[in-house]
């Protein structure tokens, strides 16, 4: 177990650091002090464990493949943005844009999520505790985004693909989104994830999804069409 | 881009005491990547024995000396009396006893060559310069400035030019003690500057930022109070913004509908902070803290 103190590094010597370890095959790594600075563990593409004790600021635990991350405390936006692989989770809350772009592994946010939770998700799941906030999985094009509290206003705004799991009020939908029945099986899954991460509401979640009426990827441009 | 930062000590009314000036330096040092072009503070409930502070930058129009000469000219003409008079490069700062209406004053000095009105106040002053928050104070000793609240901002020009005076913080000329700092960009800026022109209200400068500074001069003089004048111009104001705005004794923020940018608010039994980024609460309090980040569409007011 390597303990790293944040308040005597760079963020590059930090990120530097953190890689070097984890290729190395360190078991645990350990970040205090990070005093929420922004793009701490950025880039990272080795398995590896680690664990930030204290609240961290923007773009922290991007771009990463592979490392499973936990956070004690708060993040500022983009916390996961573009996640391949892995797992991410938050004791706390985070601010706008939670794993945007997420393409795989597993997000998890104890606290609430601001606006534009999970904007532009391409896989994975995004499994938050509290509320969503304004305009959650905007533009989302695949995944699963779980939210065991409310959802604010325009749920699901252009969404392509993708689903969104609301465990309470949804303040409103979205451009081209619409509410549907979830499966049983679907219940159960989520109720098992919840189980698992110690939370003990089990709401009988909303899922929402795109009417696909403003999505046109299946038709031919008109200059492709046969004339007859 | 733009970095705003707020702080207000609860309970320092009578002493007036609380490093304000320090602790704005601090917050908007950290927060230079969001802007280094300028910088500017408000400090407000500042201890002053005089009925006025008055900050005004000499700009290149005029030799300084000549315009101070005619800044404290214009002021003796409308009935004040200069308790004090501090020239630092071409920044002056005037401390005056004066009983009269404040828009003629304004006005009088408005239109002498060289002057650029930065605030007058009851018991604030805006300091804005091009420049980090770093080099702000080694120029004008902000750190060394007490009071009771403040507002700051770190400047990413976007929308206009960068000099002294398209820096934040904006007076909503005439109420003193009313100043703004603004993230964000107003799309329906030329618009509503051209009805205000129309309806007689001034703007020193091509910041989209200075139309809030306006707006909000122009519903408080409706008798409109502050805390619905923000609620209003989340309909009225079109663009991206967070705002904040400092008053003779409080502070408070407005959020867009879009909530696209950033703001996070801390509050104990002492003391109302906000920023831009947490990493800027942090450079004064530096233990891990409880935070809140207001969502869109959204204001809130603080005062004594």
């Amino acid at each position: 177990m390597v303990s790293l103190d944040a308040s005597e590094l760079t963020t590059r010597e930090l990120n530097t650091r953190i890689k070097e370890l984890a290729t190395n095959g360190t078991e645990k790594i350990t970040i205090t002090n990070p005093a929420a600075r922004h793009n701490i563990a950025v880039g990272i593409l080795t398995e590896c464990e680690l664990e930030i004790d204290g609240s961290v600021g923007y773009y922290v635990a991007t771009l990463l493949d592979g490392p499973r991350i936990t956070i004690n405390g708060n993040a500022g936006w983009a916390l996961g943005e573009n996640m391949m692989s892995g797992s991410i989770s938050l004791s706390k809350s985070a601010g706008a844009s939670v794993a945007a772009s997420m393409r795989g592994g597993d997000m998890f946010v104890g606290g609430n999520a601001g606006a534009r939770a999970g904007i532009g998700m391409k896989g994975g799941t995004l499994l938050i505790g509290g509320d969503s906030g304004f305009l959650t999985g905007f533009m989302m094009q695949k995944g699963r985004i779980i939210v065991v509290g409310d959802v604010g206003d325009a749920a699901g705004d252009s969404m392509y693909e993708g689903t969104i799991f609301c465990g309470g009020e949804i303040g409103s939908l979205g451009a081209d989104s619409k509410i549907e029945e979830s499966t049983e099986d679907e219940l159960i899954e989520i109720w098992n994830l919840l189980e698992e991460r110690g939370i003990s509401e089990r709401p009988h979640f909303k899922k929402i999804v795109s009417q696909k009426t403003l999505y046109h990827y299946d038709e031919q441009e008109r200059h492709e069409r046969p004339l007859i | 881009m733009c970095g705003i930062a707020g702080i207000m000590y609860k309970n320092s009314g009578s002493t007036k005491s609380a490093p304000i000036g320090d602790e704005l330096v601090k917050m908007l040092e950290t927060m230079v990547h969001r802007g280094h072009d300028s910088a500017g503070v408000t400090v407000a409930g500042e201890a002053n024995d005089s009925d006025l502070l008055i900050r005004i930058w000499a700009d290149d129009s005029a030799p300084a000396t000549d315009t101070v000469a005619r800044t404290e000219e214009t002021i003796r003409r409308a009935g004040g009396t200069i308790n004090s008079s501090e020239l630092r490069g071409q920044f002056l700062r005037i401390t005056a006893n004066y009983e009269g209406d404040i828009p003629p004053l304004a006005e009088a000095l408005l239109n002498e060559p060289g002057v650029v009105l930065h605030s007058i106040g009851e018991v604030s002053e805006v300091i804005k310069d091009v420049g980090t928050p770093l080099v702000m104070d080694q120029h004008h000793e902000i750190s060394k400035l007490t009071g009771t609240h403040g507002v700051g901002h770190v400047r990413m020009a976007t929308e206009s030019v960068v000099d002294i005076s398209h820096a934040h913080p904006f007076w909503a000329y005439p109420f003193t003690d009313v100043t703004v700092v603004h993230n964000g960009q107003l799309t329906n800026y030329h618009g509503m500057k051209r009805e205000y022109e129309g309806r007689g209200y001034h703007f020193q400068t091509g910041n989209d930022s200075e139309l809030i500074a306006v707006y909000l001069a122009d519903k408080l003089n409706d008798g409109t109070s502050l805390n619905d004048a923000l609620t209003e111009s989340l309909d009225d104001l079109d663009g991206t913004f967070t705002y904040l705005v400092s008053t003779k004794d409080g502070m408070g923020y407005a959020k867009d509908r879009w909530s696209a940018k950033p703001l996070v608010a801390m509050e104990t039994d002492d003391v109302v902070a906000l920023a831009s980024e947490e990493v800027a609460l942090r450079s004064v309090f530096t233990e891990e803290l409880d935070r809140t980040e207001p969502q869109e569409h959204e204001v809130m007011t603080w005062s004594a």
